[in-house]
């Protein structure tokens, strides 16, 4: 059990810098919902400040518990949360065009918000029972499945964004957790090279510009694409085939590089094929918002506007016109920062990525100091998820990442997200606090 | 820990370090350098500019007088436009239903209007119908609920009060046009503004405009206003007082209502002030703004009959035996012909050559001497004078007189007549000039011709001792509450051409004899000394038609008086007659009308 002197190792620093950001999110979620026209506010503020508090409950409970237990529940927690999922796809009611609320009174849950500390806690607790055998590409496929599955759920939703982030942690965490990098890589180049080459010939297409690239030409040919696909695994697999008779590392070398440059090949087409027009200029818009200006573009350009004209200090609390006069859309989640941004200008947006920046930090410092492996795993994980959510949605107000409509950690309207991350924190501490308990 | 485990954590907290980095420069790159850049911006999507429209100037006629009742051409009516922002309405089922219930209202085509609607900008202020009538706008106002975000706003509407009369004169105003538009848009024009399309509308659209003055306002996303304040008040436009004379007009017009085609120039020689312009078929202005009259605007631009071609100035003619005066001045300007010469006219002239050709006059004449040829309007006189003279003479006498060149008349669209020569018939046909071409331009036919007002400007030159100005629509620019004078338009001299005093007393003795015993006799009854010269121009196409002529007359009054009080008219009636029998009564009209608003008298004016 937790001695009492214990309490003193509580990271203060963490809790004291997630205060000041939440409080910054809510001064903001106040600024957003003011209608300076009517001068009413809709209220948004005291809804976040009961999440907050709720949010601090499980926070203190979770740092109380003791972090292993987690892992041993871990699978039946993830199970209850995918059944949840499931329960949101089946029988949830669309809001904004997405399944992803279940309604208990007056609160809604967003299961989608809980998978991803579940899948943190979940996937720690694999790589730690793994810790040897994971250097093996098979010891990936649990992994990945157990990625995918809620993946493909919230994708049904269809909440694009969030299904996102999961990739970025489940990475992240192989490699933290000791993955063979080769793997991570090739399947990284897949990827790369099956999203990639479909987004270049769309871009083309789109901008209708005269091609003076012959090889570029040749792609929009599926078949040809098909064809080098398949000459590239035969070429493959006989090098394979050498391999496994005269072990020589010559042979690997060709292989390795063949099949994942042939699988990205065959991705792409998939991918050309089955993503939809929109989906695709959607992907693109991001490249060049001023692509589409009215259309999918506008949120950027609106949202760039903001961020520019706050300048060094800002256009001042509830003065921002972009924010105020409507022109920034989804402001008071996908596009807080920007609010910060125009309002507070440089000085606000500098001070709340620094304290974003102390979170990630602390987090990685804890990973490092970690007792034990699971702990290791779990803070490297959280940690991710905060990263990556500050990276898309920060990225995505400055113009430097896609539209997918990620909150912002800690800022961003919206109870479960704040929740969760609290919760997050809370485990943090938790793993910072039994640092010295054996 | 693992050592592996601590390396790939730090290469973790590289990248993150990295991305972090990445975040500030683009923080640093939009707000610190880039920031003027999208304050800007910012300060464009908030600001949104509504037009207070300028009032146009109103047009008189030349007897405006500020303090007494005067008679005003073109005035302004206030009246009410319904618009909307298609944008506000966010559901499209309660946007057609509206839509069907306000063109129910306003009785317009739904199909059409909508689609009209759906080309434009939807988050801009739309206008569905301008002018709208005073029980539908009360009807929009007292069922809000029912046409949720139609708005109405006022502004005014053009009014011709005398229609057709002045259609060629004044012109109209319309909505810019994309063309014109590229061309205005330098000189502060914006796309939603009215301009002059035709006439002294469109001549002086800078004077008549003004300029908008806009209220500022600070918008959200959806147009609503949270501040508004006047940016700029709008400045009237002048009023124009002009030349005509609204008596002369209307009786000029009254006398040409029997007359399908044709013009009349009424002109102050010694000034150029027009005191009457019209042309045939005419339209009504206030027809052609209405435009809730689509068919009928249509039917008038595709008449065959072309009303909107201002025959006064667009429309060239032979002039016919009017060119007689310009042979005579050419031979006795070159000293080439005694004016005193008597030759005897026995109905025909026979020109020699290679094959012998007659040319015929269409009397026989007897003997005459150069007045008495140019009263009679004997052609076999002035074929030989003409011969004579030689063409190229005469072509340049018509050429000091401006017939091949514009006048410069204030009013678009003015074309030029034509002088040919030896070199264009050259080029034109392969033919050198013949002696038939000559013998056929002594007497105004051929391949000569003049506009109306090229005429009008020519026989001022006449009466003027050889100097012609610039023919003129308005008299002055008057401010918006007509106090002060801001422009006066004072006679602009265009040529002067030497004419020695024998010449201009045979010309104008010949032209006084016109009237007094001669194609023009009708004339002689008036109580105003005029002097004058018929013409009837024959059309190559139509030769063997009966209306295949058309009728001139150009003459001046009084003939004995100084110049300055000279009063120049010309004539022009398409497929009429004969000069004599169709351009003199209505010139007879108007120089009665000029009589009795006391023009002639030397004391009065």
């Amino acid at each position: 059990m937790l001695k009492r002197n214990e309490i003193y190792k509580i990271d203060y620093l963490l809790v004291v810098a997630m205060a000041l950001i939440v409080l910054i999110g809510i001064l903001m979620i106040y600024s957003a919902g003011f209608d300076p026209i009517e001068k009413v506010n809709s209220g948004l503020f005291k809804k976040q400040l009961l999440w907050f508090i709720i949010g601090f409950v499980l926070m203190i409970a979770l740092t109380f518990v003791n972090y292993n237990w987690l892992g041993d529940y871990s699978l039946h927690i993830f199970i209850v949360i995918l059944l949840m999922l499931l329960f949101t796809v089946i029988f949830g009611r669309p809001v904004r065009n997405s399944k992803a609320w279940i309604t208990l009174g007056v609160l809604s849950i967003q299961p989608s918000e809980f998978m991803k500390l579940s899948l943190i806690i979940i996937l720690a607790k694999y790589l730690e029972l793994r810790e040897m055998e994971i250097g093996h590409f098979r010891e990936l496929v649990i992994p990945a499945l157990l990625t995918f599955v809620p993946i493909i759920i919230i994708l049904l939703q269809p909440d694009f964004g969030t299904a996102l982030v999961f990739i970025p942690i489940l990475f992240t965490m192989l490699f933290v957790g000791g993955a063979d990098i080769t793997h991570l890589v090739s399947i990284i180049l897949i990827a790369t090279i099956a999203t990639v080459v479909p987004m270049v010939i769309t871009y083309r297409e789109w901008v209708g510009e005269e091609s003076a690239n012959m090889l570029l030409d040749l792609f929009k040919n599926t078949d040809l694409i098909f064809v080098i696909s398949g000459v590239l695994i035969l070429i493959a697999l006989a090098a394979f085939i050498l391999h496994f008779f005269f072990v020589k590392k010559f042979y690997r070398r060709i292989y390795v590089p063949a099949s994942v440059m042939s699988m990205g090949l065959f991705f792409s087409v998939i991918i050309m094929k089955y993503l939809k027009e929109y989906q695709k200029k959607r992907l693109l818009v991001f490249l060049n918002p001023d692509l589409d200006p009215h259309g999918s573009g506008y949120n950027v350009i609106q949202s760039k506007i903001a961020v520019g004209s706050g300048g060094f200090l800002g256009k001042g609390f509830l003065k921002g016109s972009q924010a105020q006069l409507g022109f920034l859309p989804e402001k008071s989640s996908d596009f807080i920062f920007s609010v910060v941004a125009e309002e507070w200008g440089f000085i606000g947006s500098i001070v709340l990525v620094g304290l974003l920046g102390v979170i990630i930090y602390k987090g990685i410092y804890i990973a490092l100091e970690s007792k034990d492996k699971f702990g290791a795993l779990l803070a490297s994980g959280i940690t991710t998820f905060f990263f990556f959510h500050m990276l898309i949605n920060i990225g995505m107000g400055i113009g430097i990442m896609p539209v997918t409509g990620l909150p912002l950690t800690f800022v961003s309207y919206g109870g479960s997200n704040l929740i969760v991350s609290m919760m997050c924190i809370g485990i943090l501490i938790n793993i910072r606090m039994r640092k010295f308990v054996y | 820990m693992l050592e592996a485990f601590r390396m790939r954590m730090f290469f973790f907290l590289g990248v993150v370090t990295l991305v972090i980095f990445v975040i500030v420069v683009q923080i640093i790159n939009l707000q610190l350098i880039r920031g003027d850049e999208y304050r800007e911006k910012s300060r464009m999507n908030m600001e949104n500019y509504v037009p207070i429209p300028a009032a146009r100037g109103e047009i008189y006629d030349r007897n405006f007088n500020p303090n007494a009742k005067s008679v005003v051409i073109v005035s302004n009516r206030p009246s009410f436009n319904v618009t909307m922002v298609p944008s506000n309405f966010k559901k499209k089922d309660e946007y057609r239903t509206v839509m069907r219930r306000l063109c129910k209202l306003l009785a317009l085509p739904y199909d059409e209007t909508v689609e009209g609607i759906a080309k434009l900008n939807p988050w801009e202020r739309v206008t569905i119908k301008e002018d709208v009538d005073f029980n539908s706008i009360v009807t929009l106002a007292t069922h809000q609920d029912k046409f949720p975000f139609i708005d109405w706003e006022a502004s005014t509407v053009r009014v011709y009060n005398f229609g057709n009369m002045f259609a060629h004169a004044v012109g109209y105003t319309g909505s810019i046009s994309r063309e014109e538009f590229k061309k205005l848009r330098n000189f502060g024009y914006r796309h939603y503004q009215k301009v002059g399309k035709a006439g002294l509308e469109s001549e002086h659209d800078i004077l008549l405009r003004g300029s908008d003055g806009y209220i500022r306002r600070i918008v959200d996303v959806r147009k609503r206003t949270d501040v508004e304040e006047v940016g700029l008040h709008p400045v009237s436009g002048s009023n124009m007082v002009l030349t005509i004379d609204y008596e002369i007009q209307r009786i000029a017009h009254e006398a040409m209502e029997a007359h399908p085609k044709g013009s009349v120039i009424v002109m102050k020689a010694a000034s150029g002030e027009v005191l009457s312009l019209l042309s045939k078929p005419d339209y009504d202005p206030n027809l052609i703004i209405s435009k809730d009259n689509v068919t009928t605007i249509k039917d008038l631009m595709e008449d065959k009959e072309r009303p909107f071609l201002n025959r006064a100035i667009m429309s060239k003619y032979p002039p016919a035996s009017t060119f007689k005066l310009m042979t005579a001045i050419a031979a006795l300007e070159s000293e080439r012909w005694d004016p005193a010469t008597q030759l005897y006219c026995p109905g025909k002239y026979t020109l020699k050559g290679y094959v012998d050709k007659d040319f015929f006059c269409y009397d026989v004449h007897g003997t005459n001497n150069m007045e008495w040829a140019i009263c009679k309007s004997c052609s076999v006189y002035f074929y030989q004078v003409g011969l004579r003279t030689t063409p190229t003479r005469i072509l340049e006498y018509a050429g000091y007189f401006g017939l091949g060149e514009k006048t410069g008349i204030n009013l678009p669209g003015e074309i030029p007549g034509f002088i040919p020569s030896g070199k264009w018939k050259q080029k034109t046909f392969g033919q050198t000039w013949y002696d038939g071409d000559t013998v056929n331009l002594s007497i105004g036919q051929g391949f000569i011709s003049a506009t109306p007002i090229g005429m009008a400007a020519f026989v001022s030159g006449i009466v003027n001792n050889g100097i012609i100005f610039k023919p003129n629509l308005v008299r002055e620019v008057r401010s918006q509450d007509n106090r002060r004078v801001v422009q006066t338009f004072r006679p602009v001299k265009m040529r002067e051409i030497p004419l020695s005093q024998r010449t201009l007393a045979v010309v104008k003795n010949g032209m006084r004899m016109v009237v007094a015993s001669g194609t023009a006799s009708r004339l002689s009854g008036l109580k105003v000394p005029v002097a004058g010269k018929t013409g009837t121009a024959q059309t190559r196409s139509k030769r063997m038609e009966d209306a295949s002529q058309h009728a001139w007359f150009v003459g001046y009054a009084p003939f004995d008086a100084p110049p300055e009080q000279a009063i120049v008219v010309v004539v022009m009636v398409e497929y009429g007659v004969a000069g004599a029998a169709t351009a003199v009564p209505v010139a007879e009209r108007i120089f009665g009308k000029l009589l009795s608003q006391g023009y002639f008298n030397a004391e009065k004016k």
